[in-house]
């Protein structure tokens, strides 16, 4: 059966492309568009891998992030913030709050999350 | 284009990536992580050297001129890093202790070293080491 990923993700449009990405290397995808909604969605049933958006209404990523990770039914799912902000500052802020990975919306941004679902072992 | 050297012996992956326009930042970016991955360092740490590059390479473009990103393996006894330098013509006859402390608060997170060397021109160099196991494990892969 295929691994599970909660993909957080405000935008309805970006979701569908991220989620579409996911789904094409033979992921089933669940979307959650809030952080509060993605924090429950996680703890009541937890996913192979969360996909992050940091700019999120009501609670940001990093508030997403720490909360999975400090949930012991979530803390040893891997996180990937896949975001707008790719300042240093950002980075660090996602990496601190136990993201495995911290990837820029770019052009190459569907190439990195997928090598990087390789080095997590989700991808074969 | 000058030889970039630094205080350690290089080694591979060797890749350049000349900074023209805002997309070249995109492109130093996924350079970066391309570098980092052949010698073997996790996803996060990835994500802080591509940060690293990226910003350094924003730093560049706000010059005006185009200038090269080189990024290259580096070796230092058992341990290998990646090096990420530029020269920085801009920054000749200015302070090297002013400039250091300007990129360590910018940057001193992202990376383990950051160096100022030469003087005909500048070249900013930034390392990060990869641990003495996962240096051990490449060389034994290699």
């Amino acid at each position: 059966m295929a691994l599970e990923v909660l993909l957080v993700e405000d935008s309805k449009t970006q979701a569908a492309q991220i989620k579409e990405t996911l789904e094409s290397v033979g992921l089933r995808v669940r979307v959650a568009y809030d952080g509060p909604d993605g924090i429950r969605e996680a703890i009541e049933n937890p996913p192979a891998l969360v996909v992050l958006d940091v700019k999120l209404p009501s609670m940001d990523g990093f508030q997403v992030c720490r909360r999975l990770k400090r949930n012991p039914s979530t803390q040893d799912v891997p996180v990937i913030m896949l975001t707008e902000k790719a300042g240093p500052q950002a980075t660090m802020s996602g990496l601190r709050a136990g993201a495995d990975d911290y990837i820029p919306k770019d052009i190459f941004a569907s190439e990195h999350l997928i090598n990087t679902l390789q080095e997590l072992g989700i991808l074969e | 284009m000058t030889d970039i050297r630094g205080p350690y012996h290089m080694r591979p992956p060797i890749m350049t990536v000349k900074v023209e326009d805002s997309m070249d930042i995109m492109i130093v970016r996924d350079t970066t992580r391309r570098a980092s991955s052949l010698l073997g360092f996790a996803p996060a740490h990835r994500a802080q050297l591509s940060s690293a590059a990226a910003t350094l390479a924003e730093l560049v473009l706000k010059t005006g001129e185009v200038h090269t990103i080189h990024l290259n393996g580096v070796l230092n006894g058992t341990r290998t890093g990646l090096q990420i330098s530029s020269e920085t013509p801009w920054l000749a006859g200015v302070s090297a202790n002013n400039v250091l402390v300007a990129l360590r608060s910018k940057l001193g997170d992202l990376v383990d070293e950051i160096m100022l060397e030469g003087k005909d021109p500048p070249i900013i160099l930034m390392v990060m080491w990869l641990s003495e196991a996962q240096s051990r494990s490449l060389v034994d892969e290699e």
